[in-house]
């Protein structure tokens, strides 16, 4: 009998349970790991890890590369638990050495009904999970990448696609559809992490008869507000902020007059119901595609001399709001840009105050901010530190066209479109604002083509870290926004960077279009000796 | 430049056939007989007399190609393939099929289902038996997991007929040393700690090692702290289930591996 065989016998067929992601690890935050998009629940994208510092973050070095085989527009914000970063791709997740960017095992669903962008995975206990393309959960054992279960929660048929990284909350995972673009039934749902057995389902659009439906027309069943990002999450009441996209068809809203609920809102939902508590709509009957993604963000600011518990949020129609977290209450907004026509600014209800003649037309009518949005999926961050919010904002104006032509759903109509004027590109801006007052504090100004999809990331060592509009990751002082450090990726970059560490060292590491990068400070290397082999 | 000449031959023989059947999923036509089993058993029958002379009775090759290997022909569309095997490669040893066109599409289903995804095909067996197999006499669920149940120490086989034809699901099964074990090789590691441990190499270089333990937990660990390796030369699979299993037992168990996916069949 060989030590092999010894090894096998000893392997019960079910796994202990070493080393089990817990909810109380993810409430924790983030350390050495980092176990969601945002690195913790209430989206604050901050690192409380202190080696990479603005005195030495000019010596950060790329420590590794791997290049995802046939990638392309990586979206993935990676996770990492214990030395091991989770990727994800189109239908597909990895497991790396977060060490040394080596492949420990990968898992590809080729048999998919469809290809999309993916941007993340989520763990708990012993299990990683992703959305498939074409509406599909999938468990995997982290360790060894083998599949458990896959449970459909939505057709392709409907017009859905999923792309969203899953929430791993308590004992489920917070999953979203998207393809508002193309008219569909928006919805966020809890699965069970067990078998993927859905646990409740909460619409973005009511049905016909249901309250709020008045406030759409004849294709509600359309309506779009999809939830094609993750949302946060507050333990102390069990509640999830979850935003939600465009009103669909995304340029015309001839055809639906009112509000149109629960379109370009944040939703605070019932961890364990799914009910919804309150809603709060940024842009009501939108048409110029400007969904409420980027997440919200959970704080508590000093309000009218007290700590208020909010939610704030950095919206595509150019506002930075503030919202009582308990209740939805509008608070307090303020600019993201200074390139903004389409309101005047936003009534003591959070409503904007919307100017006239700013709907896209048959011709074409230039509003501001652009398509795009003053922000996007690029994402905030906060520094508990310094005390401030930081997020990347884009300078636009568009010509946005509209489309009267009977909307037909799932054939890619949207109602219009936007185009930039070739001599009116936009300008991406790191941007920290202060809560307190909801201030601009510093900015710093990028160059580059306009195209820019990466957000940002905190460190308690006091350095943000972003992608360019020119493809470079970038450290800047916290404080003051000056450059410390950069290192051009050699690509555009569509997705936010993360910190994490292992075996004492500190990483920061960002996904490429087509490649995930991880830099750490400068050592120099150890000559390795082979070790004996046989 | 033999095989620009062959690709424009087969091009031109077959780009009038492609109107004559439906379309695919994909796009491109399809003939009924691919995919169907009765048209497979039949081309399996006219195979044994018109290709395993060349190809090898278990399509294994010999004079010509081995038909099991994907790589070799599976750039060829199904009208690509008809057209090879009715007319022949110009130039090459490969002589046309006198036969009628319906028969060389049956020799066609055959070909292709060597290679397609098991879950796709029809295997014969009994899938309840198999299982009975696979988690009884043969023990395979001490090491391979199937759904989340079994052992971690081979692949996961919850999705492996979605991935290998049936054929080579077999051919893994009596001879897993044969199949390669990449990912899957045992080592044992001594390091300069003086500290030994034992498991899977997920994954190594001359600079860092991936070790999967027999709990399934990961070790990562720099060479830099390794002082010998030890690598297991063969699978750490048993290599005797042709002996240890009967033939119908070793069918049932590649049936009911075969209907192991993630996703149903493409219809």
């Amino acid at each position: 009998m060989n030590i092999y065989t010894v090894a096998i016998l000893a392997l019960a067929v079910s796994l202990p349970s070493v080393a089990q992601v817990k909810f109380e690890d993810i409430l924790r935050g983030p350390g050495d790991n980092w176990l969601t998009v945002a690195g913790d629940y209430r989206g604050l994208r901050h690192s409380p890890l202190t080696q990479i510092t603005t005195a030495n973050a000019g010596s950060l070095v790329p420590k590794w590369v791997y290049h995802v085989p046939k990638a392309n527009g990586l979206r993935t914000n990676p996770i990492v638990h214990a030395g091991v970063m989770y990727i994800t791709g189109s239908n597909e997740i990895r497991a790396l050495d977060a060490r040394t960017g080596r492949l420990i095992w990968e898992y590809k669903d080729a048999r998919s009904k469809k290809d999309a962008v993916n941007r993340g995975a989520a763990i708990l206990g012993d299990r990683v999970f992703f959305v498939t393309a074409d509406v599909h959960l999938t468990a995997l054992d982290r360790r060894t990448g083998a599949v458990l279960w896959q449970k459909q929660y939505g057709r392709i048929e409907d017009g859905l696609f999923a792309s969203a990284a899953p929430l791993a909350v308590k004992d489920r995972l917070i999953v979203g559809v998207a393809g508002g673009d193309t008219g569909m039934r928006g919805y966020v749902s809890a699965l069970s992490a067990d078998d993927g057995h859905e646990i409740w389902r909460l619409y973005t659009v009511p049905a016909k008869g249901e309250p709020g439906s008045e406030t759409w027309g004849k294709y509600i069943e359309y309506g779009g507000a999809g939830t094609w990002l993750s949302g946060t999450y507050d333990p102390d009441t069990n509640t999830l902020f979850w935003c939600t996209g465009n009103a669909w068809p995304d340029f015309y809203a001839g055809d639906r007059p009112g509000d149109n609920l629960y379109a370009s809102s944040v939703l605070a939902i019932d961890a364990d119901t799914g009910k919804r508590k309150w809603h709060f709509q940024f842009t009501p009957r939108d048409t110029h595609d400007w969904d409420a993604q980027s997440w919200p963000v959970l704080l508590e600011v000093p309000w009218q001399g007290k700590p208020r518990k909010v939610v704030l949020h950095a919206n595509r129609n150019g506002f930075f709001y503030m919202l009582d977290r308990a209740t939805g209450k509008y608070l307090r907004s303020t600019r993201l840009v200074e390139k903004l026509d389409w309101a005047s600014g936003i009534d003591a209800k959070g409503r904007p105050i919307v100017v006239p003649g700013k709907d896209p037309t048959p011709t074409g009518n230039r509003t501001c901010p652009g398509v795009r949005g003053a922000t996007n999926w690029m994402s905030p961050s906060y520094n508990p530190a310094t005390g401030l919010f930081y997020v990347v904002t884009l300078e636009q104006c568009d010509i946005f066209t509209s489309s009267a032509k009977k909307p037909e759903p799932n054939k890619n109509f949207s109602g219009g479109g936007a185009s930039t004027k070739p001599n009116e590109i936009g300008q991406f801006f790191l941007r920290a604002f202060d809560p307190k007052t909801g201030g601009k504090v510093w900015e710093y100004p990028m160059t580059g083509p306009g195209e820019s999809w990466a957000g940002t990331l905190s460190t308690a060592g006091g350095v943000i870290f972003f992608g360019d509009d020119d493809g470079h990751l970038v450290g800047v002082d916290a404080k003051t926004g000056q450059h410390l450090w950069h290192f051009q990726m050699g690509e555009g970059l569509n997705t936010s960077p993360i910190s994490y560490a292992v075996d004492g060292k500190q990483y920061v590491a960002i996904a490429s279009a087509t490649a995930i990068f991880s830099f750490g400070l400068h050592e120099p290397v150890k000559p390795v000796a082979l070790p004996a082999t046989r | 430049m033999l095989s620009i000449r062959v690709l424009v031959a087969l091009a031109c023989c077959t780009l009038p056939l492609a109107a004559q059947h439906e379309a695919g999923a994909d796009g491109r036509s399809k003939h009924p007989a691919m995919g169907d089993a009765k048209a497979i058993a039949a081309g399996q029958k006219l195979y044994a007399t018109s290709c395993t002379g060349c190809h090898g009775a278990t399509a294994e090759g010999g004079r010509g190609p081995n038909l099991r290997q994907r790589g070799m022909w599976h750039p060829l569309d199904d009208d690509a393939l008809f057209g090879t095997i009715k007319r022949g490669v110009p130039g090459a040893d490969m002589p046309g099929l006198n036969l009628p066109d319906e028969q060389v599409w049956q020799i066609a289903a055959f070909v292709r289902s060597l290679t397609a995804p098991a879950i796709d095909t029809h295997v014969p067996g009994d899938t309840a038996a198999g299982e009975s197999v696979f988690w009884g006499k043969a023990k395979c669920g001490s090491c391979h997991a199937v759904r989340g149940k079994g052992g971690t120490f081979g692949p996961d086989l919850g999705n492996v007929a979605s991935m290998k034809a049936a054929e080579d699901i077999r051919a893994a099964i009596v001879d897993p040393t044969g199949d390669g074990f990449g990912r899957y090789r045992g080592v044992t590691v001594k390091l300069k700690s003086g500290r030994s441990l034992k498991g899977l190499a997920r994954n190594h270089n001359n600079y860092s090692i991936q070790v999967q333990q027999p709990d399934g937990n990961l070790e990562l660990l720099h060479m830099g702290d390794v002082e010998v390796l030890v690598f297991s030369k063969t699978s750490l699979m048993p290599g005797d289930f042709r002996e240890r299993l009967t033939k119908e037992e070793l069918d049932n168990l590649v049936a009911y591996l075969s209907r192991q996916s993630v996703r149903t069949a493409v219809k």
